[in-house]
This record gives structure tokens, C-alpha cells and sequence, in this order.
């Protein structure tokens, strides 16, 4: 059973909603498709400024979810996916590889926010389901930007001095991904300093070099920058890809090259995880005997436990985003602690890097290698709503917590994995070589990479970790669903997403646009969406139609029969006579969506739109995007 | 022969809470002989089997270890030896 909320309805202006919102209305959409919902369009509301939706379930009343741009108390204000980008620093964390700042060239913000929009909608029917008085919730796309950016704007605002990362030189060649002597692009990936040293080595490149291009290539997870010395790039460009396979084979480094987005949309299994959408649902076990456990707050999970055993971004993400709905989580790390406690920078005793995806959790250090520490695992799943884990493939098995081992202990259970590759267990999907399923594989084997390149004029991808945000975000979802499913049929069991389905969510356009299965209007491409120098910092411009850019041109007294690229030098020349908040008034009078672009992570507080998304604690901390009334 | 051993947050319980520490050693593995004497307990976090703990990274002057000779890599006096928890943290469990 893949449509658990075939039961639903969502009531929307899918065929005509404000531009800014179109791309946010057609992932939603489609999501809700996925799930099973069944649309209703009314006739379409004139309001801008904010996207509103009705969540209806055969058992709870409806409720209403209002996206907008910003906060509600500037409802009026339009902004666009790239607005957003540009605000809430997104722009700067992945044009930092590059040199610049740069649009992500994907409408990523617009698909995390109708996740997160669709599930606060889901957690309302399940808060009603448990005694919660709740009518609607709001969600804006400035809030969900923020979170997706919360771990770089914690390590980019981090109060107090504590030991940095160890410096990297600024390399003249951005790299990865790496392009061999035949032309090929790829990525390369490893966790293990050994298979680094080993490979080079066997290159006949300088150890302490290599050791230079290690400490860049474990950098870009964190800084989302990767400045391996140009010497290592080159060695590359020397040898064919067949080689650098080879090589890579002998030394146990992983390598995965950039497929096109054409590829990726013309391939039968592709088009078929699009068309089931980016979960995997098998909830078959009989929760009819689950305790019905009363709410601690107002806050729509609260009551429910969830058990983690992950680590990195993606599932303690999803289990942070619980947790921000009211979960109570309680998060298995091995003993001692998880080591990424220690990645700094640090405060108070913990990387805020670690802290911002795991500060609301209870912590239970386990050993889950050891049989004392599994049957500690089981006690815990005993009394949980769910179980939550981001092992590698077979792991589960080998530690006996595979979804069969805990529904025989626990029916009710949902069951979560938030793997790497792929939502169906050794589904052909997964690449046909073991390679570690981590966000810039996935970006390059799914497509997202080379969408990203066609339009940053880039080589490759992002080295902000989108995959495992949104992989996160859609982990949560899923599990939120799966709930609602259990109280509204008795039904516990296994929801999987991935990686790959976070990337293919977030291809979910282009597949669209080639086969046309699903009841939504692909949004159209914005006519200019750029970034300009002004006299003093940098703004973002964006013209959903034409009748707009010739607005912006007679502002500025432009000619207005210029050709594009004309358009865009022009524009160029004129935003460099004045300083940046002069032209954001000027535009804000004429009606055109322009903000400052956030160039330093911790200027964001200085955006009075984003203030009410963010807390002061000893670093920049994201506060929930969801509100419910 | 003073050596400079950066200590970070995360091992400062086991130092007195220094972030500096001045040792002595003419390897890698004699510094941290010395440090696990003064400071018993912080060799454990750093040390398994003979060679650097997988999680931790041990720098000379912003060089890794592991990409010279390891536990065996040479100091000089005034080296700044760096002590960093890894940052990806290896692969899922």
C-alpha cells in the first residue's frame, strides 16, 4: 500500500496560483498525489500574498494551511524562490565553491516549503486525532529556507572564540567534481583518510598534498567549500575515466559520474520512483491494540516518542523536525557520544553544528553492536511510536532491528529508514556498485548536479548538502503521514525515503514536463531572476513576467525593447550607481520583488523579516517554521 | 625542545580545561606519551591500535599525520600540533 492518505482531500488553486507560489503549489501538489490525496480545485483565489490550502480527512475537520513568503505580519510582501534564496543566505552558501554568489538554479526552497506545509497540515489532523483543538497551521518560506541553512548559519554564528577548522587555501580550479582525460565529469567519495592517501598515492602525487586535498574534501560538508589544490584536479585531467575506475576499484575510494538530467528523466526506473513519489510505504502490521497516548502540549506529536539511531544531516534532521512538532526523541548514540559532537565550532561543551539538529533531543548512549546493547534498543522501540535510523543497506538485519524483528515486539510501530539510495529494498535502482550514499553522489548520479550546472554554468552540483536537508524533511513527512495512517486505520509498519528520492522530488518538474501524469501546472521559468553589484552590496531581482521587467525597465529608464542579454547588462550598469537600500526602496515602490542579498550568515538578523525565524542562544538558532491555531 | 599542543573543547575536561598545552617529544607519539602522563587519560582519545583514533585528526602546522608518517611524523621545536575531532565522522556506523 503506497497511497496511505487516500482517504484525504486537499481543496487548492493548483491551476492558477500566485506566480511566486506556483512552483511551491505544483510540488505540493504532486506530493499530496503521491500520498493518495485527491484534489479539489476550487475557483482560484485572488490573494498574493499567500498561498492557502484545506487539508480534509474522513475523521477530523478540516484544516486550512497558509503559506506565505515571510512572516504572516508582512503578508503583503511577494517574494520568489530566488528572493528567498538570496535572503536567507542559501545564495551564499552555495556560491561559496564557486567564488560567487549564486541562485541554486532549482526551486529547492519552494519544494521544502510545500513538504513542510503538507506535513504541518498532517501533524494538525493527527494533533485532532489526539484531543488537539487545532484549525490551522502556517508555515512561510523564509522559515523553511532558514532551517534548511541552520547548520551553516549555527557555524557562521557561533558567539563564542573556540578552535576553528584547520585553514584551506583558495584553490584557482573549483573542484569537485573532477573531469578525467576523456572528458568525463565525476565525483569521487570517501570517508577513509587510508583509500584518499592510497589513491593519490598510487598517482604519484605528494603525500602531504594529498593530505592538503584531504583536510579541503572533508571540508565541504561542513563549509561547503572544497579548495583541493589544483595539482590534484590536474593529475586527473591526465588519465581516462576507465583509469581513474580502476584505480579507484584497487584503493576503495568510490567514484560516480555526472549523469544528465535527460538521462535521468528518459530512464524507465526513474520515471517510475517520480510516479510513486519519494516514500515507500509498507504499513501492514495491526496497530488496533496502540495506546493512545495523551498530549504533553499544544504542539500536535507531543505525547508520541520517537527513537533515533542516526547520524549526520539527513536523520537527524527528520528526527529534529519531530521534535519541533512536539515528539519527545530520544537519540541513540554510540558510547562515549556521537564524535560529531566534537566538530567544531564549538560552544558550550558541543558543536553548534550538531547542536542545531539535535538540541531537543534526549540522548541514550548504546552500543547497538553488542546484544545487550540491541535488546536495550528493543526495550526502548517496546514503549516508541516510531524508530527512526539512516544505517547503511543490511545494517538493520545484521543488528536484528529490521522492520520485521521490532513489529514483532511493536505492531503499532512506524518503522522509518531514511537510506541513501533507494526507497525499495535491493530495488535496481540503486547504482549497481556499492558506493556510499551520501549527498554529492546522490546529486551526481540522480541528475541534480548537472540541473544544478546547466544552470549556475558550474561543472557540477551544490556543496551545500540539499539532498540531505530535504532527504531529512521528506524522512519527517513521511513518518507523519505514516502516524495519521495509524490512527486512522490501525496500521503500523515501514516507511522508507532516500537521498535519491529527495533528488528526484526535486527533478519532479522536469519529469513533468516529458510525461504530464499528474493533475498540476508545471510554473513557468521567472523572465529575469538575477543577482546585481550595487554601489554598496549586493541585491536580487526577480520578474515573474514580462509585464514586469518592463515595469523595472521604466523605473530605471531603461529601453524596453532591448534584447535579454542587453536587458541584463544594462541593469547591471544602472544598480551600480546607488547603494543597495536605495534600489530596494525604489523597487518596493514599483512593486518588483527585490531584497538584499545575505552575503555573511550572521547579518540575517539584521533582515527584520527573518527576525521572529531566529533565537539568540550562544549561536544563531532556527526556531520551528510551523505555527498552529 | 617546546612543542605547542592544541587542545580542542572536547578534551579540555581531561586537561584542566587548558586549550594550550607546552610539551616536550621529537615524534608525534613521544608528545602524546608525554601529554597521557601529565594528563592521564587524553592518549585513549587519541590513540587505538597504534595509530591515530579514526574520529580524531592530529595536525603538524596545519599538516595531517596520516598524510606523513603517522604517529612516527618528526616535531621540531616551536611545531604546533593540533588536535581536531574528524569532521564527516566516518560512514554510518
Amino acid at each position: 500500500m503506497n497511497r496511505p492518505l487516500n482517504q484525504c482531500v486537499i481543496t487548492g488553486p493548483s491551476r492558477n496560483p500566485a506566480t511566486h507560489f506556483a512552483a511551491t503549489a505544483f510540488s505540493l501538489f504532486y506530493q499530496a498525489s503521491t500520498l493518495g490525496i485527491k484534489m479539489e480545485h476550487p475557483l482560484d483565489e485572488t490573494a498574493t500574498g499567500r498561498f492557502a490550502f484545506t487539508f480534509r480527512t474522513p475523521v477530523t475537520t478540516p484544516v486550512t494551511c497558509d503559506i506565505t513568503a515571510w512572516g504572516h505580519d508582512t503578508e503583503s510582501a511577494q517574494a520568489s524562490e530566488n528572493i528567498i534564496q538570496a535572503a536567507c543566505g542559501m545564495m551564499s552558501v552555495h556560491g561559496r565553491a564557486g567564488g560567487k554568489i549564486q541562485p541554486l538554479g532549482l526551486h529547492y526552497v519552494s519544494t521544502l516549503t510545500a513538504a513542510m506545509a503538507l506535513q504541518g497540515a498532517v501533524a494538525a489532523a493527527l494533533g485532532q486525532l489526539r484531543g488537539l483543538t487545532v484549525a490551522n497551521t502556517r508555515i512561510s518560506m523564509a522559515s523553511a529556507a532558514l532551517l534548511g541553512a541552520s547548520q551553516y548559519i549555527a557555524d557562521a554564528t557561533v558567539s563564542a572564540a573556540s578552535e576553528n577548522l584547520p585553514a584551506v587555501k583558495k584553490s584557482e580550479c573549483p573542484a569537485p567534481p573532477f573531469i578525467s582525460s576523456d572528458g568525463v565529469v565525476f565525483e569521487l567519495e570517501t570517508l577513509n583518510a587510508d583509500s584518499w592517501l592510497k589513491f593519490w598515492t598510487r598517482l604519484e602525487v605528494n603525500p602531504v598534498l594529498a593530505g592538503t586535498g584531504w583536510t579541503a574534501f572533508l571540508l565541504r560538508y561542513a563549509k561547503a567549500s572544497a579548495p583541493v589544490p589544483d595539482e590534484l584536479s590536474h593529475t586527473l585531467t591526465q588519465i581516462s575515466y576507465r583509469d581513474i575506475a580502476a584505480l579507484c576499484a584497487q584503493t576503495g575510494m568510490s567514484i560516480c559520474t555526472l549523469y544528465t538530467l535527460h538521462e535521468r528523466v528518459a530512464d524507465q526506473r526513474f520515471k517510475d520512483e517520480w510516479l510513486n513519489g519519494p516514500w515507500a510505504f509498507g504499513l501492514n502490521t495491526d496497530a488496533a491494540h496502540a495506546q493512545a497516548k495523551p498530549l504533553s502540549c499544544s504542539l500536535p506529536l507531543s505525547g508520541l516518542t520517537v527513537v533515533e539511531s542516526c547520524r549526520r544531516i539527513q536523520g537527524p534532521l527528520a528526527g529534529h523536525l519531530l521534535a519541533l512538532l512536539g515528539a519527545e526523541v530520544i537519540r541513540i548514540e554510540p558510547p562515549g557520544g556521537d564524535p560529531l559532537r566534537g566538530m567544531p565550532p564549538i560552544a558550550d561543551g558541543c558543536s553548534v553544528r550538531f547542536d542545531a539538529l539535535n538540541r531537543l533531543k534526549t540522548v541514550r548512549e548504546i552500543d547497538i553492536k553488542s546484544a545487550s546493547g540491541q535488546s536495550e534498543v528493543m526495550a526502548l522501540v517496546r514503549e516508541a511510536d516510531v524508530f527512526l535510523h539512516n544505517w547503511a543497506p543490511h545494517k538493520a538485519a545484521q543488528l536484528t532491528l529490521d522492520d520485521g524483528d521490532l513489529a514483532g515486539l511493536n505492531p503499532a510501530l512506524i518503522y522509518a529508514y531514511a537510506a541513501g539510495w533507494s526507497t525499495q529494498d535491493g530495488d535496481a535502482r540503486t547504482p549497481s556498485d556499492p558506493i556510499p550514499g551520501t549527498d554529492f553522489m546522490v546529486q551526481a548520479y540522480s541528475g541534480v548536479a548537472h540541473k544544478i550546472s546547466q544552470a549556475c554554468g558550474s561543472r557540477g552540483g551544490s556543496l551545500f548538502t540539499l539532498l540531505d536537508v530535504l532527504g531529512g524533511v521528506i524522512a519527517a513527512q513521511g513518518i507523519t503521514v505514516a502516524l495519521l495512517n495509524r490512527f486512522m486505520n490501525r496500521r503500523g509498519g515501514k516507511v522508507t525515503s532516500s537521498l535519491l528520492s529527495a533528488a528526484t522530488l526535486l527533478c519532479s518538474e522536469d519529469f513533468q514536463r516529458q510525461y504530464n501524469s499528474f493533475d498540476t501546472q508545471v510554473p513557468p521559468a521567472c523572465v529575469l531572476s538575477e543577482v546585481y553589484e550595487t554601489k554598496q552590496g549586493k541585491i536580487a531581482v526577480d520578474c515573474c513576467n514580462e509585464e514586469m521587467v518592463q515595469r523595472l525597465l521604466r523605473l530605471l529608464d531603461e529601453p524596453t525593447d532591448c534584447a535579454p542579454p542587453d536587458v541584463h547588462q544594462r541593469l547591471q550598469t544602472v544598480f551600480l550607481t546607488q547603494n543597495a537600500s536605495r534600489w530596494l526602496s525604489l523597487l518596493q515602490q514599483a512593486g518588483i520583488p527585490a531584497v538584499a542579498v545575505a552575503e555573511d550568515l550572521s547579518d540575517l538578523p539584521r533582515n527584520a523579516q527573518l527576525q521572529s525565524f531566529l533565537h539568540r542562544g550562544t549561536y544563531l538558532q532556527v526556531v520551528s517554521p510551523w505555527s498552529f491555531q | 625542545m617546546s612543542i605547542t599542543v592544541i587542545v580542542p573543547t572536547i578534551l579540555r575536561p581531561l586537561t584542566n580545561q587548558q586549550k594550550q598545552i607546552h610539551i616536550g617529544g621529537t615524534k608525534v607519539s613521544e608528545a602524546i606519551d608525554q601529554l597521557e602522563q601529565q594528563y592521564p587519560g587524553i592518549k585513549a582519545k587519541l590513540v587505538t591500535e597504534g595509530a591515530a583514533h579514526r574520529f580524531i585528526n592530529i595536525y603538524v602546522n596545519d599538516h595531517d599525520i596520516r598524510f606523513q608518517n603517522g604517529l612516527s611524523t618528526c616535531l621540531q621545536d616551536g611545531d604546533i600540533l593540533t588536535i581536531l575531532p574528524a569532521v564527516a565522522g566516518g560512514s554510518r556506523i
